[in-house]
């Protein structure tokens, strides 16, 4: 059997640039809202989990473990099409990434907050700071340090989930590449596929570039590193 | 009469079942350094961390120039600010340097400001002998140079009474010196400490008083003198013969 000749249609993708930039830019948006959504509500999660108690700190583990163990794709769907949360489907999308995100992150600030010896904790009390200082501005600098490696991966699994927003309608990097060959106006999918693959590498490099800055930028002389 | 500084007044210690402080009492006086010695497990540290309620005792009192701190009411951040403490482990705050480690508390308990801080910060650091190493790290620091910033720390807040919890255990035989040189200025600059510590050069040298602990009582009180030559109690002379055996073996 002779092998198919090899097409290539790389004009094809270069026509569509403008398109594909679109669809990076949402891809781009609807990461950092989700990610700061998952900060916002992750951080103080993983603090309780630590240092909470009662009904409240029973609360923030029972949601953690029932957003970690459902699939992103029914968040998503259950919000926009249920509970019907916001008629935009970028907040609806921002608040499922989001929420799972913090499920996540909470996870990884609960693990740093942990790492930190005891006795940071026992020497910022001992000079009378209350506990709620003491936990500021002495546990909570060096569990941020530490928290830099797994919110690195964080970020790469939000960015590349964010193409689970087309269940509700938001034609983000994936979704467009999809559509401009699902459209049959090209056979193009290898150049589409590979165009779009660049581009979440591109943008996962550089973020996870950026944040080692971070890290190195932070990092305690002569300490461990984050 | 004045009161007593410190006073702990048949205090009581468990971990549930485990009785650690069984019926603990004794005075010292402002200016005192009172040793605490004993086998390991009879209570030493316990009964230290008592005093700066970082445990919680279960029964008897404990009081503060006259104050009862172990009351239900007693605020422990106020007490905190009049008692210092010193870690075995030192337990430096691990990403701030040695300045910050001593400034820290005068900025955020005090609510001083930072050049008036820093200013008492490099004051405390020069008087343990390391103001060359303010900006350095706690992982950039030897364990000897590590427990002198633990003091500097603590003395910053001009505590009444200084507590030490093994200071010397965790250090190699050889930073133990410059850390005990430390100790002694305090003790001569009338620092009122309460040591628990193996260190007997230090005992014999600087302490007012020994206290011999051992299953959560104590043995016998007294100045080195008595404790060293003449021990009232035969575990006392079986203890320190032991540790001075142990000294000579290393």
């Amino acid at each position: 059997m002779q092998p198919l000749p090899l097409q290539s249609d790389w004009a094809f993708v270069a026509g569509n640039l403008d398109l594909l930039f679109d669809g990076t830019v949402f891809t781009v948006g609807l990461t950092a809202t989700s990610i700061l959504l998952g900060f916002l509500l992750g951080f103080p999660a993983g603090a309780i989990e630590v240092y909470g108690r009662g009904p409240l700190k029973r609360a923030v583990e029972t949601a953690g473990v029932v957003l970690r163990g459902t699939p992103l794709l029914v968040i998503m769907i259950l919000l926009f099409f249920g509970l019907s949360v916001s008629s935009s489907a970028f907040v609806t999308a921002t608040i499922a990434l989001g929420l799972r995100s913090a499920a996540y992150q909470s996870q990884i600030f609960r693990g740093a907050l942990q790492s930190v010896d005891e006795g940071q904790l026992e020497a910022a009390r001992a000079i009378g700071m209350g506990r709620l200082q003491a936990i500021r501005s002495v546990v909570v600098p060096q569990a941020l340090r530490r928290s830099v490696p797994g919110f690195q991966n964080e970020f790469t699994i939000v960015l590349k989930d964010t193409s689970i927003a087309i269940v509700i309608g938001l034609g983000e990097l994936l979704t467009v590449g999809q559509n401009l060959y699902q459209g049959g106006q090209s056979t193009a999918a290898l150049e589409i596929f590979l165009t779009v693959s660049l581009i979440y590498f591109v943008l996962t490099f550089v973020t996870n570039r950026s944040l080692d800055y971070v890290d190195d930028h932070f990092s305690i002389p002569g300490g461990e590193r984050a | 009469m004045s009161d007593p500084l410190l006073e702990l007044d048949d205090v009581y210690k468990s971990y549930g079942e485990e009785q650690v402080l069984s019926g603990v009492s004794f005075e010292m006086d402002a200016g005192d350094v009172d040793v605490v010695i004993g086998p390991s497990g009879s209570g030493k540290s316990t009964m230290l961390r008592c005093v700066n309620r970082l445990t919680e005792i279960n029964g008897g009192d404990i009081y503060l120039d006259g104050d009862c701190i172990t009351d239900a009411d007693t605020d422990v951040n106020e007490l905190r600010k009049q008692v210092g403490m010193v870690f075995q482990d030192f337990n430096l705050f691990a990403h701030l340097t040695a300045l910050g480690n001593v400034t820290l508390g005068l900025r955020k308990v005090r609510g001083m400001d930072k050049a008036t801080a820093q200013e008492q910060g490099y004051e405390h650091l020069e008087q343990v002998g390391l103001l060359d190493q303010a900006d350095s790290y706690p992982a950039e620091l030897s364990g000897g140079q590590k427990q002198r910033v633990g003091i500097a720390r603590a003395l910053a807040m001009d505590p009444k009474l200084l507590l030490f919890d093994e200071p010397t255990s965790a250090l190699d035989p050889e930073l133990v010196g410059e850390v005990v040189e430390v100790m002694r200025d305090l003790a001569a600059e009338g620092i009122t400490m309460l040591v628990v510590s193996h260190e007997m050069g230090f005992a014999r040298s600087a302490a007012s008083d020994i206290i011999f602990l051992d299953d959560g009582q104590i043995v016998e009180h007294g100045p080195p003198e008595q404790l060293f030559q003449n021990p009232q109690a035969a575990r006392t002379g079986e203890f320190l013969s032991r540790l001075e055996t142990a000294h000579e073996e290393e």
